[in-house]
């Protein structure tokens, strides 16, 4: 099953909301809203000064990609991530904080492989 | 013979003496900065005085309250409306210029404290930026010969293991093309930063700035900074700011957003 889910509990987002350690105004994003999405990772693109994960949902045949940034790879790198962390074609569900002008892009929070169960980023 | 050996003596005392002035002796034993350090706390500058506490630079309605002149407090509340309104954005978003002085003593990701004699080198990751600290007895260049620049000229010396250093030359903030902290702060071409850097400890590293602005700032304003040693081994890697930049800047100072295909992903490009 796939689909987009608003988690709105304000408590939650704070305990899951982080800055990213951006090189720009984050302004974007609404740190206020949780989004989970439910898809398989078309790409990560494993460069400064931010990586991204481009993640496929498919919402009832109607497929939409979205872009989910992330921190550096370096201070990345350093916390166990490696730049093959993403695959093409894994199964993943991702939190992220979304744009607020409703476009399919985000923030990235914490994310859990379906196949393995295993977490990584916040994911309480 | 005699008058020759005397005078040859002579010349290499004036020549020790001129190179004394040029090349102050460093001290004997540098301190051991190395490693690598990451900065603690949140990119807010001056943490103590940030509104509401724990504030996050670039929220909506986060503040610091240095003692800023009447003009640059309105400069100051007209770039926090800019933040509210999401058109503030980050000069470095561009990806072509310095986090510039003081600012690079407050980014995120990691540093190295490069200690040579003739001079100490802060090596920031994020950027990249570099902070040279002249320690071979030079003084600041004459005003006329000074321009401002992101970084600005830091000429120090050390006194015991503390290094202290001033920094000047800096560049004026045009359109918040510098800028201190997210929060939208800014100096003038005016600032001057009197820094004391040493080790507190193992484990710890102390900035202390002390910055002066005849036309930003009614007092000197104090700001204290700390770095935590990361564990042995831990890198310091290559930041290649515009590897892949998908956040360009709108007309209107808006940060954008770009999709995979290549234009911006927001409903309102202004």
């Amino acid at each position: 099953m796939t689909f987009t889910r608003v988690i709105a509990a304000a408590a939650l987002c704070a305990a899951v909301s982080a800055p990213l350690a951006a090189h720009h105004s984050a302004a974007m994003f609404d740190d206020e809203k949780v989004v989970e999405l439910n898809g398989t990772i078309k790409e990560m693109q494993w460069t400064n000064p931010h990586i991204w994960i481009q993640v496929v949902v498919d919402n009832n045949g109607q497929k939409t990609e979205w872009s989910i940034e992330g921190g550096s790879p370096n201070s990345l790198s350093r916390n166990g991530w490696r730049s093959t962390t993403f695959k093409f074609g894994d199964a993943v569900s991702v939190r992220v904080n979304p744009m607020k002008d409703g476009s399919a892009g985000g923030s990235f929070i914490g994310a859990k492989f379906k196949e393995s169960g295993k977490t990584i980023g916040r994911w309480e | 013979m005699r008058t020759a050996l005397f005078a040859a003596a002579a010349c290499v005392i004036a020549i020790g003496v001129a190179a004394g002035q040029a090349n102050k002796p460093a001290p004997t034993a540098l301190p051991d900065w190395s490693g690598v350090w990451q900065m603690i706390g949140p990119t807010v500058f001056d943490r103590a005085s940030v509104q509401p506490q724990n504030g996050r630079a670039g929220d909506p309605g986060v503040r610091e309250f240095p003692p800023l002149t009447d003009e640059y407090e309105a400069i100051y509340r007209k770039n926090i409306e800019r933040i509210k309104a999401g058109t503030f954005p980050d000069p470095i978003s561009v990806c072509g210029v310095p986090h510039g002085f003081p600012r690079i003593m407050n980014v995120p990701d990691v540093y190295e404290f490069a200690v040579t004699p003739a001079a100490t080198y802060v090596l920031a990751e994020n950027g990249p930026g570099i902070a040279r600290i002249y320690t071979d007895g030079r003084k600041h260049p004459p005003a006329e010969e000074l321009w401002g620049t992101y970084t600005g000229a830091s000429v120090g010396q050390w006194e015991g293991d503390t290094l202290v250093f001033e920094t000047r030359g800096l560049k004026e903030s045009r359109d918040n093309d510098v800028i201190i902290d997210r929060t939208g702060l800014v100096l003038s071409d005016a600032a001057r930063v009197t820094t004391r850097l040493r080790k507190v400890n193992e484990t710890t590293l102390e900035a202390v700035m002390v910055v002066e602005d005849a036309k930003a700032l009614k007092a000197p304003w104090k700001v204290t900074k700390q770095y935590r040693k990361l564990p042995a081994g831990t890198w310091a890697w290559d930041y290649g700011c515009a590897e892949n930049n998908r956040n360009p800047i709108s007309g209107s100072g808006k940060t954008l957003t770009i999709g995979p295909n290549g234009k911006p992903l927001d409903k309102n490009v202004d």
